[in-house]
């Protein structure tokens, strides 16, 4: 019976120090600077604890139902507390204020735990050997809490999880106090089956702890997510608000389907209809098949090679019906070829010749990506440009990554070619530039295919006017041995995100 | 809790290239078997490592076809062998040149032949890529190897210091790659004590800088900065001034120039032909190998010179060369592991580490995704003596490196047991010359290394240490001084 009362005691204690790990680890990885996070939570808690002992004096009777209650509403109170943080972070205005109530109302139960607990086996047994028992196991408690939390808890279960099992462990005590304490007990049935009912709760809320986390993690995105999922290569993720479709890839925004004519047409038309007779277009990147659409608009075109790395993406732009709605069925035409393949590679060993050559890769944010900014992979690309061919490359923003996008004019340059640099506003993207360049010097259209919602002869010229806020600057080029660009990228948008 | 237990997945691998046997056979003064046909050829290049495959470069280049080049081992390359499997080719030991400087005109004639200078400019593929290196220090990754963070205020005056008094040296034009060019004996006194001596003399005592100091001289020379002349770690520092982001690096390493070697000299070299004995027979030279007897007018001997008193019939034992003995090992990994802070880079260094760190052999790929790779790692048995570690090698089993490898790894990647599965490992008892105090003015080495007679010695370590410009040049040097006088 002895040791049944401390394994108690140790339990309650290991429940108490999780919750607060939790309500720590939680606001830490939601608000950051843990520092600040876990001293303030550490505080409150351990000052409801003093509250939570101060109250007990004022418990005089029925101590052992009390007792068990309290344990009944640390499982609930606890066991749910993660699972409400999420979804208050993702839902509402007040996580702060919540997170500090529940880590307050948590404090104040444990902290009624241990002193109401040595007055009801204070008969029992000598004070002296209660008061070193109680608090031997308890302090053991905190040790394993603490011990398990992080080696076992938060890379196994997850926080949501830890937390509900705890709970259980909470309602486990209740339940079986009423058998310690029977005979300091009346009406134990109804007390079990309070227990089972808040146990089954909870054993309910740690089998579904997933949708909770997923629900939560929908309303991080401002949109519905319609469809998620890791491929080998990326993070792929799909939002809709009412008719606005928009694709991220490893959570940076690739288009919104309410402006994306403005970028493809941008991205296409000023080079592809500036060629005499273009027969042969090679994509490189653009899986999406947004740009492939644009190019399908010139009957002249006989082929469009697309080399894409992802399998999965060009699948799902294949064959989802919502999606090749936005690119009109682009690559189920008889003239679309796709490659799944690593473009440098591709580019490298392939030895066809194409004119026009659309580069639409994501930005340089790493050294791997990089490779596909600089002089070599440039000059690989030229190598299938057809004599009087004209390739075209995303180039990031003018305007939040100047650096940036001047060095990919100097780099295409330094690579042989002549650079023709414009720039087009697309609203969810802010102000986005484009290079064109080539071997010959690049004489502006003098038709367009008909249909196109935004580019046009009359204000194409403007495109190629750089205002003085994005006007060029000497930037050096970006070299496999020494690639500037993805230093200069992820200074430029330092400097405009702080 | 459903928590399984993971099983630690299962590392294959073993020695690989041991060629000790051999060795040991000459050692002992072993019996060969008598030959059994002649063969006049009026060059014999014996060894065909860098130096000696420049050496044949060299007469090929001339137009000068008739020559051999016989090597003990069944793979052409030395120290600059290569193995390959399905996921890349990866380098046994040597595995970059720095970008040449001017006064290196025989590697720049070289990369020229071979395409990797065009019209004096470094073919951009062949540079290291970005990012190049990186050190584990304090828990976290740095780019570059040389410390940069963490340091004091002392630590910085003294690196300042330090790079004061390189420049000065470099400013003599004495240090040079090769050293042959600019060699001084004004510089006599730097050979006299050791790199760790002179670095205490400039009042150098910051921990960094020293473990920084150390870690070049264990890389280039396989020795500790103690055992290292100071002369030689002034040389490290003090000669190179890159006209380019370097250094030069492919998949399989120095392998790649080997191969374009092989392209041009192949059907001259002859593998797995040991060479037990050479005799001066009149002016001629008797060279036996296998079952053959080659009578040559000229041998360039670009094998190890420590080999040549059991080789040569008359010829002293030498009394300054010493060796570093290395561990090398090529590490399958069929996942990354992950990395935290920096992307992956070329080489990858621990502080504090007894090993020089490992190199990943997919580092010069032009893809963008890789899932799997090799990491060759490097392991150069720089503390305490040689010949204990000599012994070291030999008497330790495969499970022992492998796992003494994986801890060492563990430190920086935590994960990297479940990411390997295969280790093989190579053991060199004699992987490179040792510049100790007195080696580089010692009149023994600087004796053989002037081209004198029909017997040229040409390997790398009579510059004093085995480096890939020093190997080139000692064969080129050879190769001009034979085809001087050889008859046509």
């Amino acid at each position: 019976m002895g040791i049944l009362l401390f394994i108690t005691v140790l339990l309650i204690s290991a429940c108490g120090l999780i919750y607060e790990l939790v309500a720590g680890t939680l606001a830490s990885y939601l608000l950051g600077d843990s520092v600040l996070q876990f001293s303030t939570i550490i505080g409150c808690y351990l000052f409801a604890m003093g509250i939570g002992s101060a109250l007990s004096r004022y418990i005089n009777r029925g101590l052992a139902y009390r007792f068990v209650w309290i344990e009944l509403l640390l499982g609930v109170v606890g066991g749910f507390s993660s699972a409400l943080l999420f979804l208050a972070f993702a839902y509402s205005q007040g996580f702060q204020l919540l997170m500090y109530s529940l880590v307050i109302v948590i404090g104040v139960l444990v902290g009624l735990e241990i002193p109401l607990l040595m007055r009801i086996i204070r008969d029992r047994y000598h004070f002296r050997d209660v008061v070193a028992h109680v608090l031997t196991f308890d302090y053991l408690g905190a040790l394993g809490a603490s011990l398990l939390f992080p080696i076992l808890l938060v890379p196994h279960l997850g926080l949501v999880r830890s937390a509900m099992l705890f709970g259980i462990l909470n309602a486990a005590v209740a339940l079986w106090s009423t058998w310690i304490f029977a005979n300091q007990l009346a009406r134990t049935v109804v007390l079990r089956s309070l227990c089972v009912v808040v146990i089954a709760a909870l054993c309910i809320g740690l089998v579904e702890a997933k949708r909770i986390t997923q629900a939560a993690e929908d309303n991080i995105y401002a949109d519905e997510i319609i469809f998620a999922r890791d491929t080998h290569y990326q993070h792929i993720v799909l939002t809709r608000f009412k008719d606005d479709i928009r694709l991220f890839l490893n959570s940076h925004l690739q288009f919104s389907s309410r402006d994306e004519y403005r970028y493809h047409e941008a991205l296409i038309h000023p080079g592809l209809s500036a060629i005499a007779a273009p027969r042969r277009v090679l994509v490189l990147g653009g899986g999406d098949g947004l740009a492939v659409r644009e190019i399908l608009k010139y009957p002249q075109v006989e082929s469009v090679t697309l080399v894409d790395l992802d399998p999965e993406m060009t699948r799902l732009f294949t064959t989802n019906p919502m999606l090749t709605g936005l690119n009109q069925k682009s690559f189920l035409s008889p003239r679309v070829h796709v490659i799944n393949a690593d473009a440098f590679p591709w580019v490298d060993t392939n030895t066809d010749s194409f004119d026009f050559i659309v580069i639409d890769f994501p930005d340089p944010t790493n050294y791997s990506l990089g490779k596909l900014y600089t002089t070599t992979f440039y000059k690989a690309v030229a190598r299938h440009l057809s004599e009087q061919g004209l390739m075209v490359v995303q180039s990031t923003s003018p305007m939040f990554a100047r650096d940036s996008y001047w060095c990919i004019a100097e780099t295409i340059k330094q690579a042989g070619m002549l650079t023709y640099p414009y720039h087009v506003y697309v609203p969810s993207f802010g102000e986005w530039g484009f290079v064109l360049a080539g071997h010959h010097e690049y004489r502006p259209p003098t038709s367009l295919p008909a249909g196109l919602r935004f580019v046009d002869l009359k204000t194409m010229p403007a495109l190629f006017q750089f205002p003085p806020d994005m006007a060029p600057l000497s930037m050096p080029a970006n070299r496999l041995n020494d690639q500037v660009l993805v230093h200069l990228y992820d200074q430029d948008w330092k400097d405009i995100s702080h | 809790m459903g928590l399984a237990a993971k099983s630690e997945p299962q590392i294959i691998g073993g020695f690989v290239n041991d060629s000790f046997q051999q060795g040991h056979l000459l050692r002992d003064r072993a019996a060969f078997p008598s030959p059994k046909r002649i063969e006049k050829v009026p060059i014999v290049i014996v060894g065909g490592g860098i130096a000696g495959l420049s050496a044949a470069w060299r007469l090929h280049k001339s137009g000068f076809k008739d020559f051999v080049l016989l090597e003990m081992c069944d793979q052409a390359g030395g120290n600059a062998r290569w193995g390959e499997n399905e996921i890349t080719a990866y380098p046994w030991a040597a595995h970059y040149v720095p970008v040449p400087g001017r006064k290196a005109i025989y590697v720049r004639e070289l990369f020229e032949d071979i395409g990797v200078l065009k019209d004096g400019k470094w073919e951009e593929r062949f540079l290291c890529f970005t990012p190049q290196e990186r050190l584990f220090l304090y828990g976290r990754w740095q780019e570059g190897i040389e410390p940069a963070i963490g340091l004091t205020q002392s630590d910085r005056e003294q690196f300042r210091r330090f790079e004061e008094q390189i420049h000065r040296f470099r400013e003599t034009g004495k240090f040079t790659v090769p050293m042959e060019m600019g060699f001084s004996e004004g510089n006599a006194e730097l050979d006299r004590i050791s790199f760790a001596d002179w670095l205490r003399e400039q009042r150098i005592d910051s921990h960094t800088l020293n473990w920084y100091m150390n870690y070049c001289c264990r890389d280039d020379y396989g020795a500790t900065s103690d055992q290292t002349s100071a002369w030689a770690g002034i040389q490290y520092f003090a000669s190179r001034e890159p006209e380019e982001k370097g250094p030069l690096t492919w998949p399989e390493g120095n392998g790649w120039i080997v191969r374009r070697l092989l392209e041009r000299v192949g059907p001259l070299v002859r593998t797995g032909q040991m060479v037990h004995r050479i005799v001066q027979n009149g002016s001629r030279l008797k060279v036996f190998a296998g079952d053959a007897e080659y009578q040559a007018e000229f041998v360039i001997f670009a094998a190890p010179t420590f080999l040549a008193p059991y080789l040569i019939e008359g010829m002293m034992p030498l009394r300054t060369f010493e060796y570093s003995p290395w561990l090398t090992a090529n590490l399958t990994l069929d996942r990354m592991p992950r990395s935290y802070g920096t992307d992956p880079t070329w080489d990858s260094v621990f502080m504090e580490s007894p090993t020089l760190g490992y190199v990943d052999a997919t580092h010069q790929t032009l893809r963008t995704h890789v899932d799997r790779t090799v990491w060759t790692f490097y392991w150069a048995l720089a503390e305490g003596s040689a010949s204990q570690n000599r012994r070291l090698l030999l008497s330790s089993d495969w499970s022992y490196w492998k796992e003494a490898i994986l801890h060492d790894l563990e430190r920086v990647h935590p994960d990297i047991r479940q990411c390997v599965s295969r280790i093989d490992v190579m053991r060199m008892g004699h992987a490179m010359a040792r510049p100790t105090v007195g080696s580089i003015f010692s009149t023994e080495r600087r004796s053989l290394a002037k081209p004198h007679g029909n017997l040229l010695f040409a390997n790398s370590d009579l510059s004093g240490f085995s480096i890939f410009e020093e190997a080139q040049y000692r064969g080129v040097v050879a190769a001009e001084h034979a085809l001087r006088r050889v008859s046509r």
